[in-house]
């Protein structure tokens, strides 16, 4: 281990003959190769990124292709100081907390299920995957129908369980509407957290296992102490997926609710929709700078919560 | 000049036959009359146009049937619907853009022609010239021509009524009929629904239906009232009909304005609107809430409710759902009047369409809003038109259908809307520019309201107060 390092070190001190060639003449052969699809990218991310930017500080003009004027940081003073923009900032943390939780929970249950069936694993498999296929706005409208009092499945199990009252809706009601949008996201994403687990689940070595029930360490005990521990790594990288994911949480909330009632599922994204929709183009319009202001926030909040977790990844030294 | 006259009158001639040997192909194609004008409907032949609507019961009818108009002008049209919501964002990205992916366009009169009416071509420009054929009956055929397709400056034109659904009362005739005498003895009035009964009494009718009819309906009545555009739809029926508006500035409906100054939504006819909504949803169906026009037409539909109000192009829906047991009424009275919210909407012409694509779109426009289109779309199978033609209305066969058993079954709703649709008894919503925004601003405190988590007063009061704010 020492020598490959020494070796490493060296090599990349050392410029060969051809290296030394090579800065001579300019970009790489490799760099060469790649500039095409790195101005691809650069084109399609870094330049709408910066004209995000540019357009949070200015007021825009639609008309006849878009033009903007500088406006300072009133967008941002708008913004910021706007209560429905925190009430939105409010309910997406609670979808945050509710979703991405019940997801780790079920998906990871979900992935130890299928590790432990012997027969026909890969058809329970694909079963349980077929979800995650599905386009949010389909998952949405698919809700809307179970959920219907007059004509949903679903609204008729919970309404003969006396769970809710009858002909009443889970998405009519404020105490209600938002578990049963989370849950509906919970439903879609589950599997993708069932299936990263499942792969996490090869690493645990099974002779560890089968020490562990030789000395009889109990189902619950192994879990705890053997199997978390030993997959901790990809539940966060699930968590982190889904974290970022959960964020940007638009079209099931759209379609199922629309943001209520009183508010109750009026996420972040809606509130950007919001102001984007609102827009016309006939004058000169602070809106889309606004939108603007609340989608650099939600870019920096899903960095941060990106960081928070790669730091606490590498804490435990799991990044290497 | 006479030898260009005589060309000119071949080519009528050779155009009229080759649209009338079109005709005979398509079988019940709708355009004898329009082929007949002859001169000018093959002039873009060849041209592709992209025509975005709503998904709404004349755009499927007219998507089902093109051929027609294929036949007709050598045109190719493609038709996009949706959701009107994503309808905008598409149109405004299309404006905004410079380009013309939709060169005709839905106009809704307050989601996208007032925002984006410098987006739209004035059709003035068509229809004064002679090379395209003329406008069939006129533009005083139309009904509502200013409120679908005026903004600001009455000399532009920027739509063509295309659909005009109007919110009216729909019943459950067979229920009405079978408790009527009951009612009138526990009520005290004649229950019938008609301009006469006042909301108060529809509030009484949807209560007696709750809590004495459970076995045939479980509740009276149903309203759109989701945190969505159709709640303030909804609550405009009643805001208007106890003699309150949005803002005290004359023609806001019809013609429309950037500045509609101060909102009114804080007098005292306001604040009695919107307690009464309230009150009425604290008896209306428990999922009314959850219910957008859709969700109100399929309950209806399906016997969750006695009665509600909503479009009158559910009408065609309710006959398939609910044959012969529906009847319809302009909605009840205020303290004012009666108001029937107008829903109707335009199709225009994208600014940034280039040459032939104008005039194929123009031509589009002048046939999909011709007297025998919307005979055609009535008939539809795909859910029946909502026609925007005076002389449609007079027709033998339209009239015809107006009683059962009807082929056209929107027409049964006839004499409701023709009566919700007088001056004294129309409901429009202002036209203005920031409309999408105060719309937003409408539904978002209504449903505060009807949640329990904000009383009428204070709604109305943050209403008032959001509106200025947005209006500078």
């Amino acid at each position: 281990m020492p020598e490959k390092l020494v070796v490493g070190t060296l090599g990349s001190r050392v410029p060969t003959t051809g290296q030394a060639r090579r800065k001579r003449r300019g970009p790489s052969f490799e760099l060469r190769m790649m500039l095409p699809a790195l101005l691809v990218l650069a084109l399609i991310t870094v330049v709408p990124f910066l004209m995000l930017i540019a357009m949070s500080f200015a007021k825009v003009r639609l008309l006849g292709g878009v033009s903007l004027s500088v406006n300072g940081l009133e967008n941002w003073a708008n913004v910021l100081t706007d209560a429905a923009t925190w009430h939105s900032w409010g309910v997406t943390l609670e979808f945050f907390v509710l979703a991405v939780g019940m997801e780790m929970i079920v998906g990871t249950v979900l992935a130890l299920i299928l590790n432990s069936l012997r027969r026909g694993q890969s058809v329970a498999f694909s079963l349980v995957l077929l979800p995650m296929f599905l386009a949010p706005i389909t998952v949405g409208l698919l809700g809307n129908f179970l959920l219907d009092p007059t004509i949903g499945l679903y609204a008729w199990v919970m309404q003969s369980l006396h769970l809710v009252g009858p002909g009443q809706s889970v998405l009519g009601s404020q105490s209600t509407a938002m578990l049963a949008v989370a849950t509906l996201d919970m439903w879609e994403w589950a599997p993708l957290v069932a299936l990263i687990v499942l792969a996490g689940l090869t690493s645990v070595s099974p002779s560890v296992l089968e020490a562990a029930s030789v000395d009889g360490a109990g189902y619950l005990r192994t879990l705890f102490s053997i199997v978390i521990p030993t997959i901790l790594p990809v539940l966060l990288v699930a968590l982190l997926v889904r974290s970022m994911d959960a964020v940007r949480y638009y079209d099931i909330v759209h379609i199922t609710t629309g943001g209520g009632p009183a508010n109750s599922t009026w996420v972040i994204s809606l509130q950007l929709n919001e102001k984007i929709q609102a827009t016309s183009i006939d004058g000169v319009t602070t809106l889309i700078g606004q939108s603007a202001v609340i989608g650099i926030t939600m870019l920096a909040f899903t960095v941060i919560i990106a960081n928070l977790f790669v730091r606490v990844l590498d804490r435990r030294g799991l990044t290497r | 000049m006479n030898s260009t006259q005589n060309l000119l009158s071949r080519r009528m001639v050779l155009g009229g036959g080759l649209g009338l040997a079109a005709l005979g192909l398509a079988g019940c194609a709708p355009t004898s009359k329009t082929t007949a004008a002859g001169s000018g409907w093959k002039q873009f032949s060849g041209t592709t146009i992209n025509f975005i609507s709503e998904n709404t019961a004349p755009s499927a009818a007219i998507a089902a049937n093109t051929k027609p108009f294929e036949d007709l002008t050598g045109i190719k049209v493609n038709i996009t619907q949706m959701a009107l919501e994503n309808l905008v964002q598409k149109v405004k990205l299309d404006m905004s853009g410079g380009t013309s992916q939709y060169h005709v366009v839905y106009a809704d009169p307050y989601q996208v022609l007032a925002p984006l009416s410098q987006g739209l071509t004035d059709l003035n420009q068509f229809v004064n010239d002679k090379k395209y054929p003329p406008v069939e009956k006129g533009l005083s055929d139309f009904i509502a021509l200013d409120a679908a397709g005026r903004f600001e400056d009455k000399s532009k034109l920027y739509a063509l009524p295309y659909d005009c659904p109007t919110m009216i009362w729909m019943y459950r005739k067979d229920l009405f009929d079978k408790y009527q005498s009951k009612m009138q003895q526990d009520l005290g009035f004649d229950p019938t629904p008609s301009g006469k009964i006042t909301w108060e009494q529809y509030y009484q009718i949807a209560d007696w239906f709750n809590k004495n009819a459970k076995s045939d309906v479980p509740y009276g009545t149903g309203q759109q009232a989701k945190q969505h555009d159709s709640l303030q739809c909804d609550f405009s029926n009643v805001l208007w009909a106890y003699g309150a508006d949005y803002f005290d500035v004359p023609d806001i409906g019809t013609i429309g304005t950037q500045k509609p100054g101060k909102a009114t939504l804080t007098t005292p006819e306001a604040l009695e609107a919107a307690k009464f909504y309230d009150k009425l949803l604290k008896i209306a169906h428990p999922s009314s809430n959850t219910w957008d026009w859709d969700g109100l037409g399929n309950a209806f539909a399906a016997g969750q409710v006695a009665m509600c109000p909503n479009w009158h192009e559910y009408a065609a829906s309710n006959e398939a759902s609910l044959p012969g047991k529906v009847g319809y009424s302009i909605l009840p009275t205020g303290p004012k009047r009666s108001a029937n919210n107008w829903g109707g909407t335009g199709i225009g012409i994208n600014a940034n369409a280039k040459g032939n694509e104008q005039g194929a779109a123009w031509l589009f426009v002048n046939w999909a809003t011709s007297p025998n289109t919307q005979v055609m779309t009535l008939k539809s199978a795909k859910g029946g038109g909502t026609p925007t033609r005076t002389s449609v209305y007079d027709m033998p066969e339209v009239k015809k259908a107006e009683v059962r058993p009807s082929d056209m079954p929107n027409m049964l709703t006839a004499a409701a809307v023709l009566e919700a649709w007088k001056p004294e008894n129309i409901g429009l919503r202002p036209k203005v520019a920031t409309w999408n925004q105060l719309d937003t601003i409408v539904y978002t405190n209504l449903s505060k309201m009807i949640a329990g988590t904000q009383d009428p007063t204070t709604t109305m009061q943050t209403m008032a107060s959001q509106f200025d704010k947005v209006n500078g």
